[in-house]
């Protein structure tokens, strides 16, 4: 088993469990949804005030949330097609509060350089999920590229932890721009093999 | 088998065009690279706004000019 999948299995235990209360006491999926993106606005306002850390631990809870809703809404047999576009709405709301929380931030200390760095990673983070989505309505799946939801989260809880944000968005912003290349790249060649294959 | 003088290259496009899955070797040798870039470097080489001390390169660097 590798070092990440290791993490994963580890974190499941005490997800296991809150899955198993929210499906007990018949918790909508959708309403996990949104209190995840009321938790998660909390955590921008921490980190735009620089508790960064105050900010983590409300990120923790607010992405317990994001990462439950999916798995309530099976296990509960309530998946439908407005529940995924409701996460998927709102899983960008929930991103672009976290970043604007640190261009507030940066933009107090008087730091332009940084707002332009959160700024930038923005847009490439909206644009990661942008280029997806629109690439699933010409081909069949477009899940390539490192830096996805998941990833950023992650990195946004380590950078909160252990006061190393700055470092973060860097990371975040160059691989958004990677992942976004790689989506326009793959949905290129998968759009000319279908034409070759048609001609 | 694979041209020694064209696997460097090779890395360093599976690397930019990433098609791995999570939990295997090569996503955990990027999550490796990644947490050594944020928390080896020292924040003053990126003009952190918010973070302090010299991080774990900036330790050493320090131990050595001791020397």
């Amino acid at each position: 088993m590798t070092f990440t999948g290791l993490i994963g299995r580890i974190c499941m235990f005490p997800l296991r469990l809150i899955i198993n209360t929210c499906v007990a006491l018949r918790i909508h999926p959708n309403v996990l949804t949104f209190m995840g993106v009321l938790i998660n606005i909390a955590a921008a306002f921490e980190l735009a005030r620089g508790h960064f850390i105050r900010g983590g631990v409300i990120m923790v809870v607010a992405n317990i949330f994001d990462f439950i809703d999916g798995k309530v809404a099976v296990e509960s047999n309530a998946v439908s097609a407005f529940g995924a576009f409701w996460d998927s709405v709102i899983d960008r709301f929930s991103d672009i509060a976290l970043f604007l929380g640190l261009i507030y931030l940066y933009s107090h200390l008087g730091r332009t350089d940084y707002v332009m760095v959160a700024a930038i990673a923005m847009m490439f983070a909206i644009m990661t999920s942008y280029t997806r989505a629109r690439a699933e309505s010409l081909i069949k799946k477009c899940k390539v590229g490192f830096m996805e939801r998941p990833e950023r989260i992650v990195l946004f809880m380590i950078g909160a932890f252990t006061n190393r944000m700055a470092a973060v968005l860097w990371v975040i912003g160059v691989l958004s721009v990677f992942t976004v290349a790689d989506r326009i790249i793959y949905t290129y060649r998968e759009l000319r093999s279908t034409e070759q294959a048609i001609a | 088998m694979t041209n020694p003088a064209t696997l460097p290259m090779r890395v360093l496009w599976d690397a930019f065009f990433w098609t791995y899955e999570r939990a295997t070797w090569q996503y955990d040798v990027m999550v490796i690279a990644i947490l050594a870039f944020v928390w080896l470097t020292p924040p003053s080489w990126l003009a952190d706004p918010m973070a302090s001390g010299h991080g774990a390169i900036g330790w050493i660097l320090t131990l050595l000019n001791a020397d």
